[in-house]
């Protein structure tokens, strides 16, 4: 009877963690990054209790696209080699109270990195978020496994790209049948696709063939944001926010309607109404 | 013979007739070579006429659990049931000589799944071949030629053979993953470009082949690769080498085999295949 | 007399050293050089795929490093041009694959047989990246004027000063559009943050997509702007001063924009 009582309890409790997921790609410059931070403050901006931890031990940067790199004290080491507790560490967002990030530390090695306790200290993080977002390095090395050892689900970003699809399909490939992942399509040109330029969505998941989460379209409003560190998600209006959103309500269980990226009218054509239509 | 086997959906660990720490160390580093990629996998392990003690079994288990493998049966001699039971581990007796069959094998020379010398030449040749390809290329000529439906085709009768194993893979193979057989390889799934295949035998792919295969690595000219869809990075069948010419996008739409034909690769529709 | 091997490194992903070693290479072999490129990026190799190259590889560098083919068996030659050949990286294999040390013998190797050897590095600042490195007497560092690229350009940049390589910096995706509405940072501000010599600038381009997709090379093609822009690099790597152009007398962009600067 004490047997099942207590199994009951740890079913209960398991019940009640968190989900922790990976953001991977294998190829760099894909996205990763900017989808963790849009992706948890979308999340967070649902109510959600998010935990963002930046797995790129040296090459740090989920700090500076969420804007609180002044604000960064500690990192995921000094947690790991227990000079500070967790919660030290943790710095919450400046707009949205439930989110929390873990930065990583610049001027270590992803070697300094012991995959045992980044795997104990995510499922620490487990039992106080709804989500525990992990932004994975570029790459397929040391950095990538430290990055995937505590995740249980992960998102994979992809660009139009045949070299992006080659590394996703090696990383998918390494992630194996444990991770269930979905995935991103990241800086599409509906324009390019159409002219035949651009991989399609299609072009792309004919080799991935993975669940199709989200479809983001190429725009210059994403550089900026990262430049001042302000996720977009953050607003309320812009394509890349809705994609976001949409992508959030996805990831949290809500049926939404298939992404479709839309053809806008072309950059030339915006110039000509600016300039008086002269060329 | 190799210590790791696939077998139906899962693997089979060959442990009949060999020392156990030998093949234990050969377990290890066949799984270390390719880190997740058995992950989920289930495993059965064929004692033969063998005995297993209970530290032997849970060392096993243990290596296999690092790598995502979970060890659910045994097969072997009677003697085997309880320590089975005792493990919770599925169990079938196996009385007959899964021991005589390793003993056969055993006699055989030892292959760790690689070439043998006279294939590694072969290999080296594919220098001469590639630029075999540059010159046909250069006249204008395509590396592959397609046989064109309406051939006349002989059929001749095949003796009975015995087959060489056959590595049956579920699952498609993305791009970095490689599988390699002494015997044919069975796909059932696609093959993802940056994925090889190597057998010594034929390849079967009932998917897209998208990747490299290589057929007859040993030196066989006569095997033979069958795709749901064949649109590989490059096809090898023994020495020979040969890389579509075309449009790289234009999907196959219907299953094809490749076989070598007077010294060069050669694509038919499935159904139109020489015997 | 030894050939000057050349690493292409960054740090962040995606910032277009791939793109830049093969344009730069090919640029150097179109001027009559004998180039070689060498991808180090085991398990994710790209360099052979965009050139186009990826269906004629027979043997890799690993396979070299193993002992198990000769390198010139390994060395692809690009049709294309009369003296560019490609040493493709393993797909199936790991960065442990091999040493710093067989890394430097190799580069060594293929040092004797022309004039340039260059080597496109993973991203990060991993073993891969050692290993990239460590053959190579000099170094390009590729960034995007973005923040995240100039941050790890930077800590990339003091890696290589550790092991005291010479760097120079290529400036890529750069939008003038952006950096006129102060939405993106200016080369001056790039180089100020970095104090690395300039190499060149290359602009935004569509077509480059397309082309890497396709496997060729943007050198390759007349029309586009970005062919002259690689031939400068080329030159300033030869050891010729090209003046940065302005954008003001190309076309376009140089109609709207002002005093921006690229090549």
């Amino acid at each position: 009877m004490h047997q099942l009582q207590s199994e009951v309890q740890a079913s209960a409790q398991s019940a009640a963690l968190g989900r922790a997921i990976v953001i991977t790609s294998g190829k760099g410059g894909v996205g990763k990054t900017t989808t963790t931070a849009n992706l948890g403050t979308a999340l967070a901006r649902r109510g959600a209790k998010v935990a963002l931890v930046d797995a790129d031990v040296g090459l740090r940067n989920l700090d500076i696209v969420m804007g609180l790199e002044s604000r960064v004290k500690h990192h995921v080491l000094d947690v790991l080699e227990e000079k500070v507790a967790a919660d030290e560490a943790l710095v919450r967002d400046k707009h949205t109270a439930t989110l929390y990030l873990l930065a990583a530390a610049q001027t270590r090695e992803k070697e300094d990195v012991d995959t045992e306790k980044m795997r104990a200290l995510v499922e620490s993080l487990r039992e106080r978020f709804d989500f525990v977002l992990i932004d994975c390095p570029a790459g397929i090395e040391k950095g990538f496994r430290n990055a995937v050892v505590g995740a249980r689900e992960a998102i994979v970003v992809c660009t139009p790209e045949v070299s992006a699809v080659r590394d996703v399909d090696r990383v998918v490939g390494l992630l194996g049948n444990d991770f269930a992942p979905q995935l991103i399509i990241n800086r599409v040109r509906p324009q390019l696709v159409k002219k035949g330029k651009m991989l399609s969505v299609d072009d792309v998941n004919a080799i991935l063939r993975l669940p199709l989460l989200g479809v983001i379209a190429d725009e210059p409003e994403v550089i900026v944001s990262t430049n001042k560190g302000e996720p977009l998600a953050l607003r309320n209006d812009g394509p890349t926010a809705a994609a976001y959103h949409a992508i959030a309500a996805r990831v949290a269980g809500e049926d939404v309607p298939a992404p479709t990226v839309e053809y806008k009218e072309s950059f030339m054509t915006k110039l000509g109404a600016l300039f008086g239509g002269k060329r | 013979m190799a210590v790791l086997r696939g077998k139906g959906l899962g693997l089979e660990i060959a442990l009949g007739g060999r020392d156990f720490e030998e093949a234990l160390a050969e377990l290890q580093s066949k799984l270390d070579e390719r880190p997740g990629f058995y992950t989920g996998t289930s495993a059965t392990a064929a004692l033969g006429r063998s005995g297993l003690n209970h530290d032997q079994l849970e060392r096993m288990r243990g290596v296999l659990h690092v790598h995502g493998i979970a060890l659910q049966g045994l097969t072997g001699g009677p003697h085997l049931e309880p320590l089975a039971a005792e493990a919770g581990l599925r169990f079938a007796a196996l009385d007959d000589g899964g021991e005589e069959l390793a003993r056969r094998r055993a006699l055989r020379p030892r292959h760790q799944v690689q070439l043998s010398d006279a294939a590694r030449s072969l290999l080296a040749d594919f220098a001469g071949a590639r630029a075999d390809i540059a010159e046909r290329r250069k006249r204008g000529e395509a590396s592959v030629r397609r046989a064109v439906a309406g051939q006349a085709l002989r059929v001749a009768a095949l003796p009975a053979q015995e087959l060489p194993a056959t590595l049956y893979h579920v699952g498609t193979l993305r791009g970095g993953q490689a599988l390699e057989h002494l015997g044919n390889i069975v796909v059932v799934g696609d093959v993802n470009p940056g994925a090889e295949l190597t057998a010594s035998g034929d390849i079967v792919v009932f998917g897209a082949l998208r990747g490299v295969a290589h057929a007859g690595a040993q030196g066989d000219a006569s095997a033979r690769v069958h795709a749901l869809q064949l649109a590989p990075t490059q096809l090898r069948i023994a020495t020979f080498i040969a890389v579509e010419a075309g449009d790289p996008r234009r999907a196959p739409v219907h299953p094809e085999t490749a076989c070598v034909q007077n010294d060069r690769i050669v694509i038919f529709p499935r159904e139109k295949a020489p015997q | 007399m030894s050939a000057r091997t050349i690493v292409f490194t960054s740090g962040k992903g995606g910032v277009g050293k791939t793109t830049t070693t093969v344009n730069v290479g090919a640029a150097l072999a179109k001027r009559g050089h004998r180039v070689v490129l060498v991808d180090a990026d085991i398990g994710l190799r790209n360099l052979d795929l965009v050139l186009g190259l990826e269906k004629r590889i027979v043997f890799d560098l690993v396979e070299v490093v193993e002992g198990r083919c000769q390198l010139r068996q390994a060395l692809i030659k690009d049709k294309r041009f009369e003296s560019l050949s490609v040493l493709p990286a393993a797909q199936t294999r790991d960065k442990d694959a091999v040493t710093e040390s067989q890394m430097a013998a190799l580069v060594d190797d293929l040092a004797a047989t022309c004039d340039y050897v260059l080597i496109d590095c993973p991203a990060g600042i991993e073993a891969g990246f050692r290993n990239a490195i460590a053959g190579a007497g000099e170094a390009i560092v590729v960034t995007t004027p973005e923040v995240s690229a100039i941050r790890d350009a930077d800590r990339v940049i003091g890696k290589l000063g550790e092991r005291r390589l010479p760097v120079r910096l290529v400036i890529n995706r750069i939008r003038p559009e952006m950096v006129r509405t102060g939405d993106m940072l200016s080369v001056d501000d790039v180089c100020e943050i970095l104090s690395a010599e300039l190499l060149g600038i290359v602009p935004d381009d569509e077509e480059i997509i397309d082309t890497t997709n396709k496997g060729e090379p943007v050198v390759l093609n007349d029309v586009n702007r970005l062919r002259v822009i690689y031939d400068k690099i080329a030159r300033r790597l030869e050891g010729e001063l090209v003046p940065f152009t302005n954008l003001d007398s190309t076309g376009f962009f140089g109609r709207l924009l002002g005093a921006l600067k690229a090549g």
